[in-house]
């Protein structure tokens, strides 16, 4: 805004420099010497820098960037027994002023003195011959636009030498470091959207412009994205944990033993029955009121953790109860022990049931990392409160929705594809065995290998069996032996 | 635990020490001689013995006092009206089922009462075919006829269809191939057709008999296919109300009950 307001002076500035009456310029030149003395009592020997800023060439933009063009601006003023003929500027290599094109004013004192000149290029540095000397005293200041920082950004100083009436050379003091935004591709794109006439358009309208506007879009992309690492990372290291001790607790919940059972009834539903908001206040001002301190992230991590686990524990605990009883029974019978019936029975089998479910609960943990922002986690949430208030527009909240909808939006999707699938496989979806009708008996042995023996023949009256053949009869729906048929499925009789 | 004890406390019928070894195989030799188309020797011990087995349910009684005597390679079916207690009977035999009073012996060791580990070892030995095959869904019907293998005996050996691609009758299939690769001694069937579309009925049945007859394999079978077991038994014992009601070799049992609820189910059934 402020630099609209000094744009537009400027522009008024030149209708000014015209002559003044001459008395006014005595009465004035006094003053300013006057002026000057007292401003500048040291360096009033040899000309000194002022300042030297730098401004978009475009309004809208905020800082100044690389290889973009740029409008500097650089004052001097004139030592006290000298008179300046021309002036060289220069910046380190990679700037450039090819193309620009400079303004010069001149204030004698009060008065603007009009004075030409030429102003010559040369790569990172631009020489102003003036068509008559400035004189002693007189405050200068070069308008250079169109001119090109460096595109790697960082801090510039512009430093130079001028040329006095007797052709002596001297140098110019460096100016204050100018610092000066990298020019990224990011950078690159806002400045190509500030110029887009539907960019203007569209942010003209009061919804779309504090809702959605894509140059704060941009941005809040670029800088948002540490935090959507911090959220990823709480919610991708805590859930490993979170299912170990929610299995832990499930296991202690359907315990035989009262007390075990106790312990995880309390700790699930102690932490059920709270907000995890509460959860996160407890343990952030708890913790360190007793002197215990634990990273942000770190505790980030272990109580959403905890949270989760229980109620990982309550979606474990019915996964397992839903397994039929013959399951167990079954895994009895052939010998297996109360851990290999855990493990490769009805483990395996919890899984794939409760894979929908523990993914929504994945979902929910990864969105309830928001409210870590709360005690100062550099969340998502963090940096986009943070842009929003620096901005005083909402689009950083709308970047950070659309960070939690990349992940969230593939996982609703994943979760419904994986429900139909089991929904599929326990109706016996998916491939069958092939049936043959007539069972070709020597030939069938290599390839029946691969697939069940479906003969609906009865052979065993064909060829005599030895009773030790038995356990390969009966694997012979997999492997099919050549001398034992099962008698096929009979499936077609 | 506590439950059970305060429910049954009063009901546990007494009943005598298992006999010796000797004892109860010189017993059995002397009584199976005429109830089976089995060949045993003198000397020989019955596999699984069965005396005074007694199972309740908190109050209601089951089984009372079922004798049996089972030999080696023998195929015996039992038969009897739904709820007689021929599933609890079988489910004892492998301790699904923890008796209420009673003795069951495998090869003269009494199953009763061991720890964790040996009824895990004494289940190896005793294999069972559920009437709802009861295969692991996970799993491939290779994986299901290995996983006792692999996981129980320690040993590794791989159709890949899961079971819900299977027809019940190619599941049953597996599901005895899976009992049978723990190469038990006796293989438990409780009504391994019941569940089964009638035209998967016969392919199953053929496994069965194939097994009885060649695998030497002691068997006993639960179901309701009468021409089967005429056909394949060696042995027909006959269940009512928790009661061993009649026993003999099929032709007996079937064409001459001498039990007039032996002769009434049989006459009902067809
Ligand atoms: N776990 C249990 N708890 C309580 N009662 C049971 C239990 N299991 C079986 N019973 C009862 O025991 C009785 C015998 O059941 P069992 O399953 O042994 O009969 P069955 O002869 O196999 O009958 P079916 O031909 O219908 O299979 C039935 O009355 C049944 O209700
Ligand atoms: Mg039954």
């Amino acid at each position: 805004m402020s630099h609209m307001h000094e744009n537009a002076m400027t522009r008024g500035e030149s209708h000014h420099t015209r002559r003044v009456p001459a008395l006014a310029l005595a009465l004035s030149a006094v003053l300013v010497l006057v002026a000057t003395l007292a401003l500048l009592p040291v360096s009033a020997l040899a000309m000194t820098t002022n300042k030297a800023t730098a401004r978009p060439n475009e309004d809208g933009g905020s800082g100044v960037i690389g290889a973009m063009d740029t409008r500097l601006t650089w004052e001097g003023t004139v030592g006290d027994d000298e008179e300046v003929s021309s002036i060289t500027l220069s910046l380190p290599e990679g700037a450039t002023f090819d193309h620009a094109s400079t303004r010069i004013t001149v204030l004698d004192g009060l008065n603007r003195t009009s004075i030409d000149g030429t102003a010559t290029s040369s790569g990172n540095s631009v020489d102003v011959q003036f068509s008559e000397g400035i004189p002693a005293g007189s405050l200068v200041r070069l308008e250079i636009t169109n001119m090109q920082f460096p595109a790697d950004g960082g801090d510039y100083v512009v430093s130079g030498s001028y040329t006095t009436a007797d052709g002596q050379s001297h140098a110019l003091d460096d100016s204050a470091a100018i610092s000066v935004i990298a020019n990224t591709p990011l950078q690159a794109a806002v400045s190509w959207l500030d110029a887009q006439p539907w960019v203007a358009a569209w942010n003209s309208n009061p919804f779309l412009g504090m809702f959605f506007k894509p140059q704060l879009l941009l941005t809040s992309f670029a800088s948002l994205f540490p935090g959507w690492l911090v959220c990823l990372g709480i919610v991708l290291v805590c859930y490993p944990f979170a299912i170990v001790l929610g299995l832990a607790f499930a296991m202690l919940k359907t315990s035989r033993h009262k007390v075990l059972r106790a312990i995880a009834i309390c700790y699930i539903n102690l932490l059920r029955g709270t907000p995890l908001f509460l959860q996160i206040y407890i343990m952030f001002f708890g913790l360190p009121m007793v002197g215990i301190n634990i990273d942000n992230n770190v505790l980030g991590v272990i109580v959403m953790a905890v949270n989760s686990s229980a109620y990982l524990a309550e979606i474990f605990r019915a996964g397992i109860q839903s397994i039929p009883q013959g399951q167990y029974e079954a895994a009895a019978s052939l010998g297996m022990n109360g851990f290999q019936t855990m493990t490769s029975i009805i483990l395996p089998q919890t899984v794939r049931r409760v894979i929908p479910t523990v993914t929504s609960d994945f979902i929910t943990s990864y969105k309830d990392t928001s409210l870590l922002s709360s005690v100062g986690v550099m969340e998502l949430m963090m940096f986009s409160k943070n842009l929003t208030t620096t901005t005083g527009n909402i689009t950083p909240y709308m970047a950070a929705a659309i960070y939690y909808l990349i992940v969230t939006l593939p996982l609703i999707k994943v979760v419904g594809i994986i429900e139909n699938n089991i929904a599929r496989s326990e109706r016996g979806g998916g491939p069958r065995p092939k049936r043959r009708a007539v069972a070709g008996a020597s030939q069938e042995s290599e390839e029946a290998k691969e697939e069940l023996a479906t003969s609906a023949e009865v052979s065993h009256t064909e060829e005599a069996k030895p009773a030790t053949d038995v356990f390969a009869a009966l694997s012979a729906p997999f492997v099919s032996h050549p001398t034992v048929d099962l008698g096929g499925v009979a499936d077609g009789e | 635990m506590a439950n059970k004890h305060r429910h049954s406390h009063g009901d546990v019928p007494v009943v005598p020490d298992a006999l010796s070894a000797e004892e109860a195989a010189s017993l059995a030799f002397a009584s199976d001689k005429t109830l089976t188309k089995h060949h045993f020797t003198e000397g020989e011990h019955p596999i699984v013995r069965i005396e005074h087995l007694n199972k309740s349910f908190d109050d209601t009684k089951v089984l009372r006092d079922v004798n049996l005597d089972v030999w080696p390679g023998e195929v015996v079916v039992v038969l009897g009206p739904s709820g007689s207690g021929k599933s609890t009977m079988l489910r004892c035999i492998n301790l699904l089922e923890t008796p209420t009073a009673g003795h069951i012996l495998i090869e003269d060791q009494e199953i009763t009462g061991q720890s964790k580990t040996d009824v895990n070892k004494l289940r190896r030995e005793v294999g069972m075919v559920f009437q709802s095959f009861n295969l692991f869904p996970h799993l491939t019907a290779k994986q299901n006829v290995m996983i006792g293998q692999t996981k129980v005996l320690k040993r590794s050996k791989d159709a890949d269809f899961k079971p819900p691609q299977l027809s019940g009758g190619q599941q049953q299939r597996v599901a005895i191939a899976r009992a049978v690769a723990m190469h038990p001694n006796v293989l438990l069937f409780d009504e391994p057709t019941s569940a089964l579309d009638p035209e998967l009925v016969r392919g199953v049945l053929d496994v069965i008999r194939d097994l009885a007859e060649n695998s030497g394999m002691t068997m006993i079978v639960v179901t309701h296919e009468m021409d089967f077991a005429r056909e394949v038994a060696d042995r027909v014992v006959f269940m009512e109300d928790g009661v061993v009601v009649e026993q003999g070799v099929p032709e007996k049992v079937f064409d001459h009950p001498e039990n007039a609820r032996t002769a009434e189910f049989l006459g009902s059934i067809g």
